[in-house]
């Protein structure tokens, strides 16, 4: 099978955001004193070596901060590695936390071309898909209402039909799934589940265990930026139990 | 580092860039004057109300160094403000621009640059709807002669082209101090008492003119009158001197935002 993403000896190290000293008034009076030390950094990912091939559905699990969501950021392109190489083969989607790039004052209809041409269509294209959009989100009254006049669920519902709309080779999931009342979670569903039956490779990043096991053939455990295990999704679900004790 | 085989061409990119630009600029526009198109004519609002003010306090007494007419010193006036005016809205919209949209840019790969820019490209969009008609009327009217209508073009692109330099400049710096607006208000009321808006460069002691001439808004300002109130055919050494200026500024600012980005996502 080929192989869409590889991931070489990628480490990262990021400035940690604790210190908070980014304030002009404070830099430059520390510099005067003669107080002033380079900005922390601290190691994220250590070393990470990682192949998928095309159509594999890989759960990513670990404890919080273990590098999660990091990793996944390196794969989409949003951080790029300290060291080491990312090679990427195909399109990529990030399925996103529902709603973070809606602007609340600009209407439904805009954010949903706005939001598909960040994710990479043509203004043409989302115009097209734009009814479609709001049709499975159950929103075509509300297209030319702003965004901040709708429901949270709404707004979940307008998220998840935006960033599934789209046939990706590589699908980014972190912890989003189902969102919305009873009948509109069974249509999330269904289209999760298409995605699944398509060849489309999958990244999930969960807490759900069971999820996980459920839906992915392989599996890998992060452990403060270490990739841990790798292989079988059972066994590494197991193998992240016993290390929590 | 990264290697993206597919859609990689270089016409692909730019194309990407245009359509970001575009909804980017759109969406500015329209949570600015939701459903309201006259809107845009509020931007007029402030510095024709500045020129009102100059001219009734200092008119009279400055008059005199504008041909001893009232007129030619709100023209003046007014050309300053217009210049300096679309400078703060700008650059001050840019500077914020990054922070405003880190949710975004941690969760979508974006072209960061993009945000700066777009927001010069919605100021860009409200001037030309606002204040270039008046700039217009009021060359055509005093140098009747096409030329000069033209020639205009240059120190305005000259401005933007200023405008998205400091803008990136800003935006960047904004990143990694947060208390910078507070400093910026400053600089920006520095470059707009140094630029000679309400009161004639003569009067300024020539000890102190040579400093002047370190303001980048300076040669726009004095172009922009040239072209446009004096009469006179353009002057190409003026124009050269504000094309000049505002494509070093930019091109410093584009590449102190380039070898400053990589560190932007640690703190967005």
């Amino acid at each position: 099978m080929r192989e869409v993403i590889r991931l070489d000896q990628v480490s990262l190290s990021r400035r940690t955001q604790e210190e908070l000293s980014y304030d002009l008034k404070k830099t430059l009076l520390s510099l005067v004193t003669g107080q002033y030390r380079k900005p922390l950094k601290k190691l994220v990912l250590d070393n990470i070596n990682l192949t998928v091939k095309a159509g594999e559905k890989i759960g990513i699990i670990g404890a919080n901060g273990s590098g999660k969501s990091t990793l996944l950021k390196i794969i989409c392109g949003i951080l790029q590695p300290t060291s080491g190489s990312v090679r990427v083969r195909g399109e990529i989607a990030p399925l996103i936390e529902l709603g973070a790039g809606f602007d609340p004052k600009l209407a439904v209809i805009d954010n949903i071309i706005l939001y598909g041409v960040m994710l990479g269509f043509s203004r043409q294209e989302m115009k097209e898909r734009a009814r479609l959009i709001l049709e499975f989100a159950e929103l075509e009254d509300y297209a030319l209402v702003p965004v901040k006049g709708l429901s949270s669920g709404m707004v979940a519902r307008l998220g998840f039909a935006i960033a599934t709309d789209v046939q990706p080779d590589i699908l980014i999931l972190d912890e989003v799934f189902a969102v919305g009342d009873e009948s509109f979670k069974h249509k999330c569903q269904q289209r999760m589940q298409k995605f699944w039956q398509d060849h489309a490779t999958i990244l999930v990043v969960s807490h759900d265990l069971n999820f996980i096991s459920n839906s992915c053939r392989k599996g890998i455990c992060l452990e403060k930026g270490k990739l841990k295990n790798e292989g079988d999704v059972e066994e590494v679900v197991k193998f992240y139990l016993k290390s929590v004790g | 580092m990264i290697d993206r085989i597919k859609n990689n061409s270089k016409f692909f990119q730019l194309q990407r860039y245009w359509e970001l630009l575009y909804v980017l600029v759109e969406r500015n526009l329209k949570v600015r004057y939701r459903g309201s198109f006259l809107g845009v004519y509020w931007s007029l609002l402030n510095p024709l109300l500045m020129t009102g003010l100059y001219t009734a306090i200092f008119g009279s007494t400055f008059s005199s160094y504008y041909n001893n007419s009232i007129i030619d010193y709100v023209l003046a006036a007014f050309t300053g403000l217009v210049v300096i005016h679309f400078f703060s809205g700008a650059t001050n919209q840019a500077l914020v621009s990054l922070v405003e949209n880190g949710v975004l840019l941690n969760k979508i790969k974006l072209p960061m640059i993009i945000f700066p820019v777009s927001m010069v490209g919605a100021n860009v969009f409200q001037f030309c709807l606002g204040m270039l008609p008046v700039l217009v009327i009021v060359t055509l009217v005093n140098s009747r002669s096409l030329i000069n209508l033209v020639a205009l073009l240059i120190p305005l692109l000259s401005l933007t082209l200023v405008c998205t330099g400091i803008g990136l400049v800003v935006s960047a710096l904004y990143v990694f101090f947060r208390d910078l607006p507070y400093f910026y208000e400053l600089i920006t009321f520095v470059l707009w008492m140094s630029s000679p808006v309400f009161y004639p460069a003569d009067i300024v002691p020539p000890a102190v003119q040579k400093f002047l001439i370190l303001n980048p808004l300076l040669p726009i300002i004095e172009s922009i009158r040239q072209i446009s109130i004096s009469g006179a055919l353009p002057d190409i050494i003026l124009m050269a001197q504000a094309i000049i200026t505002s494509l070093i500024i930019l091109v410093l600012g584009w590449i102190c935002f380039r070898s400053w980005q990589d560190q932007f996502m640690d703190l967005l």
